[in-house]
Order: C-alpha cells, then sequence, then structure tokens
C-alpha cells in the first residue's frame, strides 16, 4: 500500500498525462497523414456522389441553372420502360457475374493457396486482368465472340454455332459476364489468398486425423473460415456488376435492340448525350438503393457472425 | 504546439495542391483571350496544329490585344468533355458545333446575328444557316459542309460484272441477286446503336417521303407509312442476305472489320469517300449521288464555330469567328479537310472527279432535325430499328413502339 501510495505521489499521475498527450499527438500524426486522402476522398468522390444524388430532385442545365423538381423525376423513372429494361439487364448481369466471379476466385485461390514451383507467376497472371484496361480487353473479346473468332468457331465445332453471342440478345449479357468474371477474379482471389492464409493449419489437420476428406475439410473447415472475406467480395463484386460498363460500350454499346442496355449506360446516356442531368441523377440515387438494399440482405446472409 | 503548426502547413499544402488544379486563364497586360475547342477535322495533326498556329498568328498580328488559344480534342466524348467544362463554369468561349447538338447547347450559345455583316450571311449557302439555326436564331458561322451520298465501289461493280450504278431504291434491289450471287453484297447497313440515325435509317425515311418530327417539332411523324415502308425496305436487304448481317448490330465498327473495308460492298451512303479512299482506291469511286425513293435526298453536316454566352470577350471571340470563316481562310480550311464550303455558289473542287460530284450533292443534303429532343428520340427508335432488323419485331411494331417510347420523351 505504502508503495503504491509513493508511486501514485512520486509520478503515477505524470507518466498517464504524458501518455495521453502523447496518443493525442500519434493521432494528430495518423490524422495528418490521412488528411490528403480524406480531403481528396471528400471532394472527388464523397462530394460529387451527394451532388448526383441532389441533381435527382431538379432540372439542371448543362449551363449551371437548377430548377428545384421534388420527385418529377423519380416519377418518370417509375413510368420510363427504358429504366426498367435497363434494371432487369442489370440484375440478369450481375446474377450470372456475382457468383461466377466469387466462384472463380475461390478456385484459384485454392489452387494457387499452397507453395509450389511457379506459383507466383500463376498467381501474377491470374491478377493480370485486374489491372488491364476493359476498353482495350473489350475490343479483344469482341474479336473473340465474332462469327469469325475463336468462340464462335469453337461452339460450331460441338453444333451450338450460329448467332454470334454479341449479335444475339439472348447469349450477350453471359458474354458480357464473362468478360466482367475475367476482370474481376483476380481481385477476388487475392482477398481469398489472404483470408485462406489465416486458416490455422490445425483445425485442417485435425479434420484429416479425424478421417474427413478433402471435400469435407473444404466445406466444414475452411470454407466457414472464409465467411467474413466471401461477404466482403459479394458486396464489392455486387457493387462492381451493378456499375459495368466499360466492356459493355466498348463490345455492343447496349445492344442488340437494348438487350444489354444496363442502368449505369442509361444513366450515362441520360447525362451525357441528352444532357438530362436531373434524370440521370435520379438513376443514380435509384442505383445506389439498389445497391444498399442488395448489399443489406447479402449481410444478413453472409455476413451475420462478423 | 508543434503539431498545431504542422497540421495548419500540411492543410495548406493539402489546399494548395487542390487549388493549384482549378487556376482560370485571364487575359494579361491589358490582352483578352479567346479560346477555342475544336477537333480533328483536318485528319493529319500536324497539318491541323498548323493551320491554326498560322491562323491564330496571322489574327493577333492584326488584333494585337487578342490572344487566340485552340486547342484540338479528340472527337472521342467530346460531349462529355463540354458539357463537364461548362457545369464547372469552365469550357471554351468558341467551339466546333454541329447541327446535332446545336439545339443541345442551345441555351450556352450566343446568338450570332448580331455578330456577323448581313452581307456575309447572305453568302451563305440558305441550306448551311437552315442548318445553324434553332428557334429562328443563328447559332454560329458555318465553317464546313459535308455530304453523304451514294457512292460505289467500280471495283467490284467490275467484279460482278455490272456497268449501270444505282440511283433508286428500286435499282438497288434489282441489282442485289446478282452481287449475292458473286459473293458481294450491294449496299452496307451499319445500324451501330450508338451511332446516330442520321447517317443510317433516318435518310431512307427522308427519301420515302417521311420525317422523323412533325412539322411544329412537338411530336414524333416516324411512324407513318414512309417509315414502314424506309424499315421493310431495310428488313429486306437484311432478311434476303443483300447487306453484311453482322454490321446490322454492333457497336463501334471499324472500317477495317467491315466488308467495305474488304473490297466486299457494292455501294455506300454511310462512308465518304475519304474513308475509303485507301481500300477502294481513288479511281474506284464513284459519286452517285443522294439515292431516291419519292425523294431524293442525303444526309450532309454543317460544321459551325459558335460562340458560348460565357466567352468574357465577346467582340474578341466575334472578331475571331468572322476571321476563320472569312472567304480565304475558310476556303484553306475546307481544302485542307477535304470538306466542302458553306458559301454559296463557292466550288473547290470543279474539274475533280469525286470531290467535284460530291460537292453537287450539297443542295440536297438533310442536316437531321433540329429539335431538342433530337437525340433522345434516336436514343428510343434505334432500339427498335435493331429489333425490326433481327426480325424481333416487325417494322409496324417496332415504330409504333418507338412512337410510344418517344411520347414519354416530347410529352
Amino acid at each position: 500500500m505504502a508503495t503504491q501510495l509513493t508511486a501514485r505521489k512520486h509520478g503515477s499521475a505524470p507518466p498517464r498525462r504524458r501518455r495521453s498527450v502523447l496518443a493525442r499527438h500519434d493521432a494528430m500524426a495518423g490524422l495528418l497523414f490521412v488528411l490528403p486522402c480524406l480531403v481528396l476522398f471528400l471532394v472527388f468522390r464523397f462530394g460529387p456522389a451527394v451532388a448526383g444524388g441532389v441533381l435527382g430532385f431538379f432540372d439542371y442545365t448543362i449551363g449551371g441553372t437548377a430548377e428545384w423538381k421534388g420527385l418529377d423525376n423519380f416519377r418518370r423513372l417509375w413510368e420510363d420502360p427504358v429504366f426498367w429494361s435497363a434494371l432487369r439487364v442489370t440484375l440478369v448481369y450481375s446474377l450470372i457475374a456475382v457468383p461466377v466471379t466469387v466462384a472463380a476466385a475461390l478456385g484459384m485461390a485454392l489452387l494457387t493457396r499452397r507453395a509450389f514451383r511457379g506459383v507466383r507467376f500463376f498467381r501474377s497472371v491470374f491478377f493480370l486482368p485486374v489491372i488491364t484496361s476493359l476498353v482495350l480487353a473489350g475490343a479483344i473479346f469482341r474479336w473473340l465472340f465474332s462469327a469469325e473468332g475463336p468462340w464462335t468457331t469453337m461452339l460450331g465445332w460441338i453444333g451450338l454455332g450460329g448467332t454470334p453471342w454479341l449479335e444475339s440478345s439472348t447469349m450477350v449479357i453471359p458474354a458480357l459476364a464473362l468478360v466482367g468474371v475475367w476482370s474481376r477474379f483476380g481481385y477476388g482471389m487475392l482477398i481469398l489468398l489472404a483470408a485462406l492464409q489465416n486458416v490455422p493449419r490445425e483445425l485442417e489437420e485435425a479434420a484429416t486425423v479425424d478421417g474427413a476428406g478433402a471435400w469435407q475439410r473444404f466445406r466444414h473447415v475452411v470454407l466457414p473460415q472464409l465467411r467474413p472475406a466471401l461477404f466482403f467480395l459479394a458486396v464489392i463484386e455486387t457493387t462492381m456488376s451493378f456499375q459495368a460498363f466499360d466492356a459493355i460500350y466498348t463490345m455492343t454499346g447496349g445492344g442488340p435492340a437494348h438487350a444489354s442496355f444496363t442502368l449505369v449506360f442509361d444513366l450515362y446516356e441520360q447525362g451525357f448525350k441528352y444532357f438530362d442531368l436531373g434524370y440521370a441523377g435520379a438513376i443514380g440515387v435509384a442505383l445506389f438503393i439498389m445497391t444498399l438494399v442488395v448489399a443489406l440482405i447479402q449481410r444478413l446472409l453472409l455476413g451475420r457472425d462478423k | 504546439m508543434w503539431h498545431r503548426k504542422v497540421i495548419a502547413v500540411g492543410a495548406l499544402a493539402v489546399a494548395g495542391t487542390l487549388l493549384a488544379g482549378c487556376g482560370g486563364s485571364g487575359g494579361a497586360g491589358g490582352k483578352s483571350t479567346v479560346t477555342m475547342w475544336t477537333y480533328p477535322v483536318i485528319i493529319d495533326e500536324k497539318q491541323h496544329r498548323a493551320f491554326w498556329d498560322a491562323a491564330e498568328k496571322e489574327f493577333e498580328k492584326e488584333n494585337p490585344k487578342v490572344d487566340v488559344k485552340v486547342e484540338i480534342l479528340p472527337w472521342a466524348n467530346r460531349d462529355e468533355k463540354l458539357t463537364t467544362a461548362m457545369a464547372g463554369g469552365k469550357g471554351p468561349d468558341v467551339g466546333y458545333l454541329i447541327p446535332d447538338q446545336l439545339p443541345k447547347y442551345a441555351p450556352n450559345i450566343e446568338p450570332y446575328d448580331e455578330h456577323i455583316s448581313p452581307e456575309a450571311k447572305q453568302a451563305y449557302r440558305p441550306a448551311a444557316l437552315k442548318a445553324a439555326t434553332v428557334d429562328d436564331q443563328l447559332m454560329g458561322a458555318p465553317l464546313l459542309m459535308s455530304s453523304n451520298p451514294l457512292i460505289c465501289n467500280k471495283k467490284v461493280f467490275d467484279a460482278v460484272g455490272e456497268k449501270d450504278f444505282p440511283a433508286t431504291w428500286d435499282d438497288l434491289l434489282k441489282l442485289a441477286p446478282k452481287f449475292k450471287a458473286k459473293g458481294f453484297d450491294i449496299i452496307t447497313y451499319n445500324g451501330d446503336a450508338t451511332a446516330t440515325l442520321n447517317m443510317t435509317y433516318y435518310p431512307l425515311l427522308w427519301q420515302a417521303g417521311g420525317d422523323v418530327f412533325s412539322k411544329d417539332g412537338k411530336s414524333v411523324a416516324f411512324n407513318s407509312p414512309q417509315g414502314v415502308k424506309a424499315l421493310k425496305f431495310l428488313r429486306t436487304l437484311a432478311d434476303d442476305g443483300y447487306t453484311e448481317k453482322s454490321a446490322l448490330t454492333k457497336a463501334n465498327l471499324n472500317i477495317e472489320q467491315t466488308r467495305i473495308g474488304r473490297n466486299k460492298v457494292g455501294c455506300t451512303w454511310q462512308h465518304v469517300p475519304i474513308e475509303v479512299e485507301k481500300f477502294w482506291g481513288k479511281e474506284n469511286i464513284h459519286v452517285v449521288g443522294p439515292l431516291k425513293d419519292d425523294q431524293q435526298v442525303a444526309y450532309g453536316t454543317v460544321g459551325s464555330l459558335s460562340m458560348f454566352k460565357k466567352a468574357g470577350d465577346k467582340d474578341a471571340a466575334a472578331k475571331w469567328i468572322n476571321f476563320v470563316t472569312a472567304k480565304k481562310t475558310m476556303d484553306d480550311y475546307d481544302k485542307k479537310s477535304g470538306f466542302f464550303s458553306p458559301l454559296d455558289g463557292n466550288e473547290l473542287y470543279a474539274g475533280d472527279p469525286v470531290n467535284g460530284q460530291m460537292e453537287k450533292s450539297l443542295n440536297k443534303v438533310n442536316v437531321g432535325p433540329l429539335y431538342e429532343k433530337a437525340r433522345d428520340v434516336m436514343g428510343v427508335l434505334s432500339p427498335e430499328i435493331q429489333a425490326a432488323l433481327t426480325g424481333k419485331k416487325s417494322p409496324a411494331k417496332a415504330l409504333e413502339d418507338a412512337e410510344k417510347a418517344a411520347k414519354g420523351i416530347t410529352g
């Protein structure tokens, strides 16, 4: 007790204050480091996003005059068959692209999980599409899917030739979704690889000792451990697929007959082709709400533990 | 205290960095500045730059208190660049615009009637002035004209053994089977949904005697017997294999990737000689003139220099536009770019077998609808035309559905 009192008298309070001051200094320094990024994010991402949403309530001309329209743009959206068609196309695209991307990412992560000769090379190659321009890749894929391209030719060998996929109203979305998967699975693979490194090896070894096969180990030991990463990936991929645009613009221009005309394509045309910026803002708000709702549903299904 | 100072310095640095990109260009030393945005009208970049450098120099010599800056931007995404710049209160004082753009930018364009002399205005072809007029106001000074009449590939006609070139729809349909039998297409139709209908379906609609909008511009008029006739004509070409099927819906087609570029197509109204010359050879280009059904008409455009309302020194901007569109400078520009003069009776290519013939079709061009909602209507009509051409809908049903969708736009 005496020792404690002595300690308090001779210095226990001042060190705490010093630590607190140091902690504040550290926090300030940290804040300073993130400040440029934060300012840039606020100015170039958050600000324009909010402004875009606000635009949805105005009739905004390129000259800068804005007239309050209340919910008019949203009412128009509700009655616009092009919007509903674009929404349907977007959902179909996402329903194909998201699960296939996550599955491909998971498969590639499992394949490249263990160290073997050349694993780094394979990981790099699988990641390469992520950093490849989709406009450039789109031009190449357009040729691959064309009447003279290898994809149509190969399908012809097994009796599935005919209309090239990009010219078919039915097959154009699966074709574009495949391009989306190609461009995105490498990112997912990286996330899942990191998550796989955190799965304790002992758990798998214990399961092996208990007689579990490879599939059982994966299904009951590895997969549950990946749930947070899979949730993150599902949300990111859904958001990305809702925003699909570059490859579609390059490969189909929204055609044939609006069969690949997505919500972002609609937003782009309303904003930059027809200069109806208020209506484009309303489409942006609808897209945001849709993304939010789907992310919440995904959280309920996949992310309830964390 | 140290961290406050560091934060303050950091914040200033960040703010400074951000503001550095937001600087405006002002005149220096009492000079006013005129900025102009144009596009690769002269395809050779060096030649184009040299033209404007020389023009700027000559103009500034005559007007020492004006500093002109001409920027040549790519054609791609030009509307995005212009609209975002204007929305941000930036953008040029003068811009190169075509009729398709004028109605949308009209609220931002300074009406040009009071900046042009009556003599200069009178010297223009009536078609050129009409193309640059929105709501009875001149939106700029025409700088050049173009025309898209029917042109044919003599090499292909020789290969087929045909000497007569088609002048009407009936001629095309009569020749088509012969071309098909020899492995050629009589015509090309690139129905890219992102392309303007002015180059694809509208010329046929006009030739059939129809129009896109009603006379007052308040409603659409394409769902008419003439509209259906034009679409049925196209559908026949597609169904009977007289035109390349994949081009009906493909986006962003490069000419190299088409049968036109491979000398497999007899005629086209979607390309001009300068585009096909390197594939066909200039000696093989035969300019027929605008195709005819009920009417003889072709799409053409008029490139104008418009002054934007935000121009700081309107007098200087007008002086510059009038300098560029004076006959001497304009003729030089039109010849170098391979386009035609918007001045009445001013033939730049007399004696030239290709451009001379092209020039003769200028008075039969239609520049497309000049209404605010013209582009929006294209947005709903274009996919319906693709649906008709790919057999998903009948021509009548496609136009009926497009009309319904267009009503939501025109009100």
